[in-house]
């Protein structure tokens, strides 16, 4: 349920559906994506892909691209998606529908910065999920990666106020959310959920989009909604942020997400979190070049 | 701070032995046995010190080398010196910026605060495990640098003890060459430093002032009593050669030592996981901590 009272942001938001939609070939493509792998038609895929010219152009140049060394190069769509995996597929598909939504003089937050924040908080999200046991690790994987969309959104429709509101974060090094709601008079999350409305993104997808930045408001029985915010805050915290640091000592187990959770899934009581952080090192490693991968060969 | 911080890749790890399960092995031993642990990007840093250990344990690969780590005949020994070849070279002043940044936008100003409630103007910061001093003189030039802003009218001293008592010697004498300074800016070399013989660096005197030198064992519970009153501990890589016990022991005195709330710092790859749930590990910056917390904060302290 979209709570957002803002009627100025509404309006505003809402002229977003005047731009060009996302590629027809995208919601069958991603519905047979998320098959279990063995159910995965592969020649299905190659024939939806097909379709669609850039997508299929990008697939072929990113296999082709030195990051996977290839001894001789992919020359069909096949040979491309056979050497990126669906995973990766995904991901690109996902980046690139997000990213055909706004122009490049409009990101405000660093386009590289903003995806290996999300590549970043995806990853972050699956692992920890993994290890509290959380069912749907996949799931969490792609609330992580679609849960900052409102960022893509304000730098869309309040272009140079968002540049100011960067700005003072950056500055200040406070959570860019506060700042938001201090200048703007919303956060990110409502302007995504308006988005995550608007593209009938599935409703546990578009509750994590809304409250990752107030879970207690929140509907309950929703735990990607909390496992995102501390994913988020972590990341935020180990070098996959938004560009700048915060300057804040954060206790996650005292978070009233992490009590939340806890209820639901005791396991994660018993989480090394010093060892968990530490493994979150490398995923910054394995990000910028996937990042770098996706955007520097665009 | 410029959007553009993240900007730079780190370089990708190699791909090939570090993916070699013994080494994954043996570094959750490493990491049981002592704390410290080597995620997927550090691994070849625990590779390489094992293959440097190698030759002179009559090994010759890394299923061999997991057999002698593990095997309790062999364990303990072997694993000391296996731990001095992982830190090694891990000794420089101005280590670790991360803490250092996280010390000045977010620690120090909380413990300004909360000090200053209640009528203090005065530090006291203690790094066990000293070594030969490169950290107790980098905590001196950081906090020198700071007593003309956050604490201005304050005044801090620092407790800087080691067990080997060539270590505090060389720690007195405060002489540094190019490896030790490699992270040193050329204006703090300047400022903080003499020249000395040949190309080495002397810290000057006012650096050094703030700081106590003395031996300590940190096994040594009659002293380990005494140290009170603290506002910062610094033990970096210092409890990866004790046992659980001794570990568990010694971050009890780390624990009364401290105010509240207080801060304790271990080095980069180390954990408290299952040495102690007292202190509460707190995320800042690129870099973790332990806060002892307030009495009665959320999630506080058992009584």
């Amino acid at each position: 349920m979209i709570t957002t009272t803002n009627p100025e942001l509404r309006k505003r938001v809402e002229k977003l559906r005047s731009l060009p939609s996302s590629p027809a070939v995208l919601k069958p493509l991603l519905d047979l994506l998320r098959q279990p792998p063995d159910n995965i038609p592969l020649e299905r895929v190659v024939q939806l892909v097909s379709y669609e010219k850039t997508i299929a152009a990008q697939l072929l140049r990113i296999a082709n691209s030195p990051l996977y060394g290839r001894a001789r190069p992919a020359e069909s769509i096949q040979a491309a998606i056979v050497t990126l995996g669906i995973q990766r597929i995904e991901d690109i598909l996902l980046s690139n529908c997000i990213g055909n939504l706004i122009p490049p003089e409009k990101w405000v937050v660093d386009p590289g910065v903003f995806w290996r924040h999300s590549f970043g908080c995806a990853l972050v999200c699956r692992e920890f999920a993994q290890r509290i046991g959380y069912g749907d690790p996949e799931k969490a994987y792609l609330a992580g990666l679609l849960h900052d969309i409102g960022i893509v959104v304000n730098s869309l429709a309040y272009t140079e106020e968002y540049r100011v509101v960067l700005a003072a974060a950056v500055e200040s090094g406070r959570p860019l959310d506060e700042q938001e709601q201090e200048t703007l008079g919303f956060r990110h999350s409502e302007s995504g959920a308006i988005l995550a409305k608007t593209w009938q993104l599935p409703p546990a997808i578009a509750e994590v989009i809304e409250w990752h930045h107030a879970v207690a408001h929140g509907p309950e029985g929703n735990p990607l909604i909390a496992i995102v915010h501390l994913g988020d805050l972590l990341c935020r915290l180990r070098g996959l942020g938004y560009g700048y640091e915060e300057w804040r000592a954060i206790d996650l187990p005292a978070d009233p997400a992490w009590i939340e959770l806890a209820k639901h899934l005791p396991k994660i009581a018993s989480i090394d979190l010093a060892r968990f952080t530490l493994d979150l090192d490398a995923y910054v490693v394995r990000i910028t070049t996937l990042v770098d991968g996706i955007f520097s060969l665009a | 701070m410029p959007v553009e911080t993240q900007k730079s890749a780190p370089t990708a790890p190699k791909k090939t032995e570090e993916q070699d399960p013994n080494y994954l092995k043996i570094r959750d031993v490493v990491y049981q046995e002592c704390g410290i642990y080597h995620s997927e990007e550090k691994l070849y840093l625990l590779s390489g010190a094992c293959k440097r250990r190698m030759p002179s344990t009559k090994t010759s690969d890394s299923r061999q080398y997991l057999e002698l780590i593990s095997n309790p005949a062999t364990r303990v020994l072997e694993m000391r010196e296996l731990l001095n070849e992982i830190t090694i070279g891990e000794t420089c002043l101005f280590r670790s910026p991360p803490q250092l940044a996280a010390l000045q936008n977010v620690i120090l100003p909380e413990l300004i605060a909360t000090r200053s409630k209640i009528g203090l103007r005065k530090l006291r910061i203690w790094s066990a495990g000293c070594s030969t001093g490169e950290e107790p003189y980098t905590l001196s030039m950081f906090l020198l640098e700071q007593s003309e802003k956050l604490l201005k009218g304050w005044t801090f001293e620092i407790s800087a003890t080691d067990l080997n008592d060539r270590s505090i010697e060389t720690a007195k004498a405060g002489i540094y060459g190019d490896y030790a300074l490699r992270n040193t800016s050329d204006l703090f070399k300047r400022k903080y430093f003499d020249p000395a013989v040949g190309e080495k660096l002397r810290v000057k005197s006012e650096v050094k002032a703030p700081i106590t030198f003395s031996r300590l064992n940190l096994s040594d519970d009659s002293k380990m009593l005494f140290m009170k009153d603290l506002d910062l501990i610094f033990c970096c890589n210092v409890l990866i050669y004790f046992d659980v016990a001794s570990k568990r022991r010694v971050v009890t005195h780390f624990f009364s030592g401290l105010h509240a709330p207080g801060y304790f710092f271990l080095g980069s790859a180390e954990s408290l996981y299952q040495v102690s749930d007292q202190f509460r590990l707190v995320h800042l910056p690129g870099t973790t901590t332990y806060q002892k917390p307030l009495p009665g904060a959320a999630g506080g302290v058992k009584p």
